[in-house]
């Protein structure tokens, strides 16, 4: 009956996957310059407040003129407790340890003054043009910030930013 | 010899190598970028009496630990408005002074004004050094000098004539207390850099017809290769400086 007989004898011919390499390389090397690589992993939980007209610190970054630290809710919850303003300090993963229960916000100028001598040696700004910047989040109070920026001011680091998601309203 | 076919080489698993290493960069990167406002800390230094700031010269915005809002000794309940205030305060005495307002008053520098001030740092200097002055004295001298050759340099981009600049003193300043949210203190950074934005942009757009964040961006990428750039965002740097002080709260 019909002109189209079904030929069951033959087997399905395999898709060309010749070309998928090409393709995921494609997609690969999009990534690759879309991106930027991720600073540490904090250990706090930081939710950035929105602000516009920030600067882009993609430029400093890839100078290495710019030193993270973060200020936000510990992760652990059982760490949370040890803080009773709720808040700790990260500096490269490391949550600073308290004694009153409050916060700690010494180890700031120490870590700073490593962290620079430790830089490569293209890096040639001085310590006072080296970018600090807090990542804080949205409900950490801003006695923190400012404990913060007395001890860089006390170790003459004097440049520092303020973190924020840039919601990008024009 | 007998000629003996190349075999290919079985690339079946480059796809595999390939999905590995771009599994890898998803993981590693992220997509958005770092943004923040860039601020600086004033050197530590002991004063003994304070100059005294006129009122006029000063705007204060404060938030307190409820996280209300205050400026200029009136409470303000929409934050996105802070930013209209602040374009009032530079532009108001702009054109012509005003002494019975109370927004800061804008001050004329000629190009000979300018040279006779350079002159006169280059003498202080050369004194300063003849009697020993101390090194702190010298650093000052030296960054008042190249204060006025900035200024000297932004006159001749802006074609000699005239430079309106606005009282040195003239500040925003924000003042917190020690439980304000950091997304306040956020938030009223970002009304002052919109505002920042805004006079630099109209003025930038008015001379050379280039907007403003395109300057920054080129000279943030290229840094001393963008000696155009550079000069022009001095220029308006000088116009409309960033004056932000951040008053530290009370323990």
């Amino acid at each position: 009956m019909s002109k189209f007989k079904k030929d069951s004898s033959r087997a399905m011919p395999g898709v060309n996957t010749s070309s998928l390499p090409d393709i995921v390389f494609m997609l690969l090397f999009f990534f690759m310059v879309a991106t930027t690589s991720k600073e540490v992993d904090p250990t706090v939980n930081v939710d950035s407040p929105e602000g516009s007209r920030a600067t882009d610190l993609t430029p400093y970054k890839q100078r290495s003129e710019v030193d993270f630290l973060y200020l936000g809710k510990p992760r652990n919850p059982a760490r949370a407790a040890e803080f009773k303003m709720g808040f700790a300090l990260s500096l490269d993963n490391v949550v600073q340890p308290t004694a009153d229960g409050l916060y700690n916000t010494n180890a700031v100028g120490q870590w700073k003054k490593d962290k620079f001598d430790q830089k490569p040696a293209r890096m040639t700004a001085p310590l006072e043009s080296v970018i600090t910047c807090v990542k804080a989040d949205k409900s950490a109070p801003s006695g923190l910030i400012f404990d913060i920026r007395k001890e860089l001011q006390e170790i003459n680091a004097l440049t520092i930013a303020y973190a924020v998601r840039d919601n990008g309203l024009i | 010899m007998a000629k003996r076919e190349l075999q290919e080489i079985n690339a079946g698993s480059m796809a595999d190598i390939a999905f590995l290493l771009l599994i890898f960069f998803l993981v590693t990167t992220t997509m958005d970028k770092d943004t923040a406002f860039i601020r600086s800390i004033p050197k530590k230094v002991i004063v003994k009496d304070p100059v005294p700031v006129e009122e006029r010269n000063i705007l204060s915005i404060k938030a307190n630990n409820q996280n209300q809002l205050m400026v200029r000794g009136e409470i303000f309940s929409d934050p996105n408005k802070i930013s209209e205030f602040i374009l009032k305060f530079y532009r108001t005495n702009e054109r012509d002074n005003d002494p019975s307002n109370n927004f800061p008053m804008y001050s004329t520098a000629t190009m000979s004004m300018i040279d006779a001030q350079l002159n006169k740092f280059d003498q202080q200097i050369e004194d300063a050094e003849k009697i020993g002055a101390s090194k702190e004295m010298i650093e000052f001298f030296e960054s008042s000098l190249k204060e006025w050759e900035k200024k000297k340099a932004s006159l001749k981009l802006l074609g000699g004539g005239e430079l309106r600049e606005i009282n040195g003193q003239a500040h925003v300043r924000i003042e917190v207390q020690q439980a304000t949210e950091y997304s306040i203190f956020a938030k009223i950074q970002t009304e002052a850099e919109e505002a920042l934005y805004e006079l630099r942009n109209d003025r930038s757009m008015q001379l050379w017809g280039i907007p403003y964040s395109v300057l920054k961006r080129k000279v943030a990428q290229e840094k001393d290769k963008a000696m155009d750039e550079k000069a022009k965002l001095d220029l308006l740097e000088i116009l409309y400086p960033t004056k932000i002080v951040e008053v530290t709260p009370k323990k």
